[in-house]
């Protein structure tokens, strides 16, 4: 299969994930909770139905089994009018708010209330409530997660591109082996340059897509000393000076030797930084210093049905547009032996 | 193809001591250069005092004296020393075996960075005051910067040599070096944070381990990918 191969079925399972990524619905979830006028607070939420499923409304804040029933009024989708009376006592200090209706199923956010001026008793009982069955909202939806809302869909074009920028930089560590343990400048140094430029290509957008993500979720485009975060720009930046390195030398002999070299090295320094390092300290990026990655919260996700093809997608597109660029270089080499 | 068999000798540890010492040697008969970096070194320093003063808070402690350390590496390393001369290699060529020249100049350029790190710290401490480093403290800040100093020396040693190699001098070294430090740079600084917030060294000693790896990895890494760069 040629470079046409590869980038075709990227583009094709690319244009699937691209579809589902526009389409498919965020899962409804609680924004916060906004007090409004005496007694009454409005619960916020995100791809909810309050208006549609009014008269299947229940609402209950409570923790560690012992919950209060709320009588709630739907205001409008998205926003739930709630009339909150807390008791004398309470048995801890923060709530959770638990909403269930006929067609988001139940949608929950820790924390909700600390309710003020009632007398804390851990051992205190409210009387029992019975509380519905738990569901899952109805339909095919990404799933809802706090803080992240509608940017999960950045997941299929902020990971994949580190996929695809290890693959591409692992064929490149691959071909300068094969380069230093050949007599002669071959094909495989040409290939090595060839993927580190692909690969840094994916680095760079990967490196964006990440800092647009940090700035809605974080608050802030980088965050300082994350290793992770790093871990990632000292990755691009080596990899950016393996083609200076390139371009300091002007014999191509020497040029292939030395920067042959300084790519195993480089590679190794990627192992270390993105995949040993960041495990052993903490940080802020999902998957990482003990922070769980999606797939801990989303097991039966409908994410994996468009990520796994979107990590392929990337892939292929990667190895279609590193072989479409050695293509180039052989043919300007033909063309310039014909001029000659 | 065998990477070594061009070259004459077989690897030998006599040899690699015979080599430390002609570099101490030659570093030592020309003692400007070597003056010359202590001098840079002691400029830093108080540079970083004149800016902070003799009231230094621990986080500026720790910062200044990591980024002097850095840049006194940096200055000791990417020198152009005389064996590096293009005759002066071919000639070595003859002689060594690339792994034995490299392990030479990698032990000797510890041997460098000790003497820089400890002569930093002394001026840290003279200068910017030691009020940060009681209970025992200096002795493991200085443990720190002795193996910082080492890992330093031994990524460096290579990337001097890859850019001595390709006949440009100390701006290709820092191109290359400056991110391929960032990982020595990141635990180097953990350490020193931590250590001088107040926590028990013990509890923060793993950062050294890592350092002391660092250091053995790269120059593991160093030996075996050298041959490969003097091949001619």
């Amino acid at each position: 299969m040629d470079y046409r191969g590869f980038t075709a079925l990227g583009v094709a399972l690319l244009l699937y994930v691209f579809a589902m990524v526009a389409w498919v619905p965020l899962g409804p979830g609680l924004v916060e909770v906004v007090p409004s006028s005496e007694g009454e607070v409005i619960a916020l939420g995100l791809g909810t139905h309050f208006s549609e499923a009014e008269g299947t409304l229940h609402a209950f804040v409570g923790a560690d089994g012992q919950w209060l029933p709320v009588p709630c009024t739907a205001v409008s989708d998205h926003r739930l009018a709630l009339q909150l009376q807390w008791p004398d006592t309470i048995h801890r200090r923060s709530f959770d708010l638990f909403l269930m209706n006929a067609v988001d199923g139940t949608i929950s956010l820790k924390n909700a209330f600390h309710p003020e001026g009632c007398v804390l008793n851990e051992d205190h009982t409210y009387p029992s409530v019975e509380f519905p069955a738990l569901k899952t909202a109805d339909g095919f939806h990404f799933p809802f997660q706090p803080q992240i809302f509608e940017t999960i869909r950045n997941l299929m074009l902020h990971v994949p591109m580190w996929f695809t920028m290890f693959f591409l930089m692992g064929v490149s560590f691959v071909q300068s082996i094969r380069h230093l343990g050949a007599k002669t400048v071959g094909i495989a140094d040409e290939r090595a340059v060839t993927s580190v430029e692909t690969g840094l290509f994916f680095g760079t957008i990967g490196l964006t897509t990440g800092a647009l993500w940090a700035r809605f979720t974080w608050g802030d485009w980088w965050v300082a000393s994350d290793p992770q975060l790093n871990g990632a720009l000292v990755t691009v930046l080596v990899y950016a000076g393996y083609l200076v390195l390139r371009a300091a030398v002007d014999d191509p002999v020497l040029r292939a030797r030395i920067s042959a070299v300084f790519n195993l090295f480089a590679f190794v320094l990627l192992i270390i930084l993105l995949m040993i390092l960041p495990r052993f300290s903490e940080s802020l990026h999902p998957g990482k210093g003990g922070n769980p990655g999606f797939n801990s919260y989303d097991l039966d996700s409908s994410l994996r049905l468009v990520f796994y093809p979107a990590v392929i997608g990337w892939i292929l597109l990667g190895v279609g547009m590193y072989r479409m660029r050695l293509r180039m270089l052989s043919l300007h080499r033909r063309l310039n032996q014909i001029e000659r | 193809m065998e990477p070594s068999a061009s070259s004459p000798a077989r690897f030998q540890l006599r040899r690699v001591g015979f080599l430390i010492r002609h570099m101490i040697r030659t570093e030592l008969r020309r003692g400007h250069a070597l003056v010359g970096l202590l001098l840079f070194a002691l400029a830093s320093v108080y540079s970083a005092f004149q800016a902070v003063g003799d009231q230094a808070t621990a986080e500026s402690w720790n910062a200044l004296v990591w980024i002097v350390l850095i840049f006194t590496a940096f200055n000791a390393m990417a020198r152009m020393h005389p064996d590096d001369r293009p005759e002066n290699r071919n000639y070595l060529t003859h002689l060594v075996n690339p792994m034995e020249w490299m392990l030479a100049r990698t032990v000797f350029h510890w041997v460098l960075m000790s003497l820089l790190a400890a002569l930093v710290f002394a001026a840290f401490a003279l200068f910017l005051g030691t009020e940060h480093l009681g209970g025992g403290r200096w002795m493991w800040l200085l443990t720190g910067l002795e193996f910082a100093g080492w890992a330093l020396a031994s990524c460096l040693t290579l990337l001097a040599a890859i850019a001595s190699l390709a006949g440009a001098g100390f701006g290709l070294t820092a191109v290359l070096g400056l991110p391929l430090i960032m990982p020595i740079v990141l635990v180097a600084t953990r350490f020193g944070k931590d250590l001088l917030s107040g926590i028990t060294a013990m509890e923060t000693v793993e950062n050294l381990l890592f350092l002391g790896a660092l250091a053995g990895a790269i120059t593991a890494f160093g030996l075996v990918l050298f041959p490969y760069l003097w091949r001619d």
